[in-house]
């Protein structure tokens, strides 16, 4: 007893011989970055302005900022900056592609208790060569082989242990559709072999976590509560809006009947994938129901993305559908870091410059419901902020440095 | 009454090649001309007769009866090559016509006898889309199941049946270095990198003793005729230096196998396909002369995190590069972007365009016919409406043998969109 009390005290102790470190460490937070063109994305673009960032939030953005004595500036007279580049859906840090991936847990289609997190290796350097693109928050997911995939991760790409990336863990659930789980199982003789054993498979998994939910809410008038159920707990609060669901589908009959799904339990979905989507815009648009698109004509043509065209992006925007852009993992033009390749792709295929810059930052950062703190450059967002030598669209134009929480995290020169 | 259909005939024919000749001659003016072997014109002329490019310069008189075509302001290319492709044989990861799966070592397998012209499910209407993008020729290959996969072919992407679009076959043997995970999967040779490497060596040796045996025989008996053998005598193009060697290999280790391989049998010519570390040995290979086609991973990271661009890399080092597509691992119609990626990363324009036509028209041989834009050669070529590696260019025209085989309408995509 009274050794924790000591300990308490030294606690204290301590605390107080760090007060005037704290406080030097705090004015010294205070740092500008002035750029040529600055993309807020929710405000328009400002040229020649100032960002001014506090703490590792943005305070202030504007041309004609009055900077704080002793503030630390960064000069990028030429430079384009944007939000810190938000990829939506990946399977990034998961393990590589010539490697097993720890993705996928195919030893059950329905796998919702599962937690991407726990898959997660921060020191994979895959992680860091696509921060060096200028992407600095992804939602890593798990593949697409089970039909239900379990809990995906909106994570920061920084920090030693995945807990220090989390910024919305758990972000949603994933929910596969067609060829993933189909070919999966089927060679296995089991459920699903098909494309509607993957839609029954989601049916009978969500009215198992209704009769779980009933019985919970029974349990307050005084019965015995159930036993706790990992899955049908991460499918109720999917059931309840609580949790976002993430549904891969590539097919326009797989699209159906993830919209199907969505009517049937009133849930608050995403779609992934939707390659054929430019067929049935009208149905996607009327549900409101955004849509990370890929793959977008540039990586990788699988039977289930024969279909696939540069312009499906295009065509689902014009309809008011809200889009985000889903990158392939490693090959190609597609490659994941090189975002703002795909995205200067899409305005080839017709989509809106401004959309395609809201695509890969705010947009993106919406369907995860995290733009409360990153997707666009304002004050009280967290300073990710990306610097191109020029238009990031344009094929030639470099990062020249990516910053997270105010922190820089690349520096093009440093390399 | 023959003669008197003979000389109908000839009547009829020699009055419509007089309308034919107009067709036949193509001016195209006022372009930027980027010639490949002989440097760059701003405002030049390129014209085109029959199946040939019959001038290219900056002050060219233009025959009256040519079909004129106001290039302003576009840039004309050579064709585009891919020199390693799957193009028409199947869908990545799906079912594919480029693994013959039943043996590890199959040099008598004949990448043509898979090709559909047309392409398979998914690739219905790959080849046209393709072409879209500038690329007229391709060097279709067997995949990297197999050790020994099988001869590859070039073709020139126009035509209904894959006889009419071979331009050389077989163009190489293709091969493949690294682990083998399904024979490995079954504990059947190869199940390491050693037992791929002792595969070649095996193959190479046999056929070697029954070239030995042939000739020992027919020393003997000069009307000697042997039992045919389609594997040995397809080994044995190899070992006579007739066909070079393509080999699959990614990884440092690999790489050297590849070229231990091509000293031991004295390979004709040894080009590698992939070769994602290559920049490693990169002095190794400028030395012994070895081709390197790069892609579809463009660019990687060393130990310290710094970021290599291969292709770049190589070049500077004095290897010649090719880059390809790896068809459809990255979809054929993106080549050009794949040289993107170079240049983005800082590699010459000019060595990234010689990488997409010349160089792997010399990796053929056929560096007399195609991959530059000079007199006498297929006119093959493609005008852009800009810089061919930006995003945002269109290509307006594709030329194949003299023919349009591919015009600009704006937006083709938007058919079916509802």
């Amino acid at each position: 007893m009274k050794n924790k009390i000591f300990s308490w005290w030294g606690c204290f102790l301590i605390l107080l011989w760090f007060i005037p470190f704290l406080h030097s460490a705090e004015s010294s937070d205070v740092l500008v970055v002035r750029g040529g063109k600055i993309l807020t994305i929710s405000h328009g673009t400002i040229e020649n302005a100032e960002i001014l960032i506090e703490d590792g939030k943005i305070k202030k953005v504007g041309p004609r900022i009055q900077i704080p004595e002793n503030s630390e500036l960064i000069q990028a007279p030429k430079g384009w900056i944007l939000p810190g580049l938000v990829v939506p859906h990946t399977i990034l840090g998961t393990g590589n592609r010539y490697g097993s991936s720890d993705a996928n847990e195919t030893s059950n289609p329905n796998t919702a208790q599962l937690q991407i997190i726990d898959a997660v290796n921060p020191f994979d350097k895959d992680i860091h060569h696509v921060l060096t693109g200028g992407v600095t928050t992804a939602m890593v997911t798990p593949g697409r082989k089970n039909v239900i995939g379990g809990q995906s991760a909106v994570l920061k790409l920084k920090g030693s242990t995945v807990d220090q990336m989390c910024l919305r863990c758990p972000g949603g659930v994933k929910f596969s559709l067609g060829k993933g789980p189909k070919s999966t199982y089927g060679k296995k003789g089991r459920l699903p072999s098909t494309r509607m054993g993957s839609a029954y498979v989601i049916r009978k998994a969500f009215h198992e976590a209704e009769a779980y939910l009933k019985k919970i809410q029974k349990k307050s008038k005084g019965q015995l509560s159930p036993p706790r159920n990992l899955k049908l707990e991460t499918l109720a609060k999917v059931r309840n809006k609580e949790l976002t669901a993430f549904i891969e589908c590539y097919r326009v009959d797989d699209i159906m009947t993830a919209l199907r799904i969505i009517d049937e339990f009133d849930l608050k979905a995403v779609l992934v994938g939707c390659t054929e989507g430019y067929k049935v815009v009208h149905e996607i648009a009327e549900r409101k129901v955004p849509v990370i698109v890929g793959p977008l004509g540039v990586g990788p043509r699988r039977m289930e993305t024969r279909n696939v065209r540069v312009n499906n992006a295009a065509a689902l925007a014009g309809a008011g559908v809200k889009i985000a852009i889903k990158p392939d993992e490693s090959l190609g033009v597609g490659r994941i870091r090189e975002l703002p390749l795909i995205a200067s792709f899409l305005v080839k295929g017709g989509l809106d410059r401004s959309q395609a810059f809201r695509a890969i930052t705010l947009s993106a950062a919406e369907i995860m419901s995290v733009d409360d703190r990153v997707g666009s450059i304002e004050p009280g967002k967290d300073a990710d902020l990306v610097i191109f030598d020029g238009d990031p669209l344009y094929y030639k134009s470099h990062v020249q440095r990516v910053m997270i929480n105010g922190e820089t995290v690349y520096l093009k020169n440093e390399q | 009454m023959k003669k008197g259909f003979f000389l109908l005939f000839c009547f009829i024919l020699t009055s419509f090649s007089f309308l034919l000749a107009d067709e036949s001659i193509i001016a195209i003016k006022n372009a930027r001309i980027l010639t490949v072997t002989q440097g760059m014109m701003d405002r030049g002329t390129l014209i085109i007769r029959g199946d040939q490019i019959h001038k290219v310069g900056e002050d060219l008189e233009i025959p009256q009866r040519a079909r004129v075509i106001d290039a302003s302001g576009c840039v004309v290319t050579p064709g585009l090559i891919d020199s390693h492709s799957h193009l028409g044989l199947g869908p990545s990861g799906g079912i594919t016509e480029d693994n013959e799966m039943s043996d590890p070592c199959m040099p008598q397998l004949r990448i043509i006898d898979s090709i559909h012209p047309h392409g398979m499910p998914p690739h219905e209407g790959s080849f046209r889309d393709a072409v879209r993008e500038g690329v007229t020729t391709v060097i279709a290959r067997p995949g990297s199941g197999n050790v020994i996969g099988g001869q590859s072919a070039a073709l020139k992407l126009t035509g209904d049946t894959v006889d009419e679009m071979i331009l050389v076959f077989p163009v190489d043997m293709k091969m493949a270095m690294g682990r083998k995970n399904y024979y490995a999967s079954k504990g059947k040779l190869p199940v390491t990198k050693m037992g791929t490497a002792y595969i070649v060596r095996k193959a190479m040796t046999e056929a070697l003793n029954y070239r030995d045996r042939l000739q020992r025989k027919k020393k003997n008996n000069p009307d000697f005729t042997p039992e045919r053998n389609l594997k040995y005598e397809a080994l044995l193009k190899v070992l006579n230096r007739e066909i070079p060697v393509h080999i699959h290999a990614s990884p440092g280790n690999d790489i050297m196998t590849a070229v231990r391989l091509a000293e031991e049998f004295d390979f004709y010519k040894l080009s590698l396909a992939h070769a994602v570390e290559s920049y490693r040995v990169a002095d190794i290979l400028a030395q012994k002369g070895v081709i390197v086609v790069v892609g579809p991973q463009m660019v990687t990271f060393d130990e310290e995190g710094k970021l290599i661009n291969i292709a770049d890399y190589l070049v500077k080092h004095g290897v010649e590069v090719n880059i390809m597509t790896d068809a459809d691992v990255v979809q054929q119609e993106f080549l050009r972007f794949q040289a993107s990626v170079a240049v983005k990363y800082g590699m010459n324009p000019s060595e990234a365009l010689k990488a997409i036509t010349i160089n792997p028209a010399r990796l053929i041989g056929m560096e007399e016919r195609i991959g530059s834009l000079e007199k006498g050669k297929d006119a093959d070529l493609v005008i852009f409406d800009g810089d061919p590696f930006d995003i945002q260019s269109e290509v307006r025209k594709v030329f194949i043998n003299g023919k349009t085989v591919y015009k600009y309408t704006p937006s083709p995509e938007n058919e079916g969109i509802q």
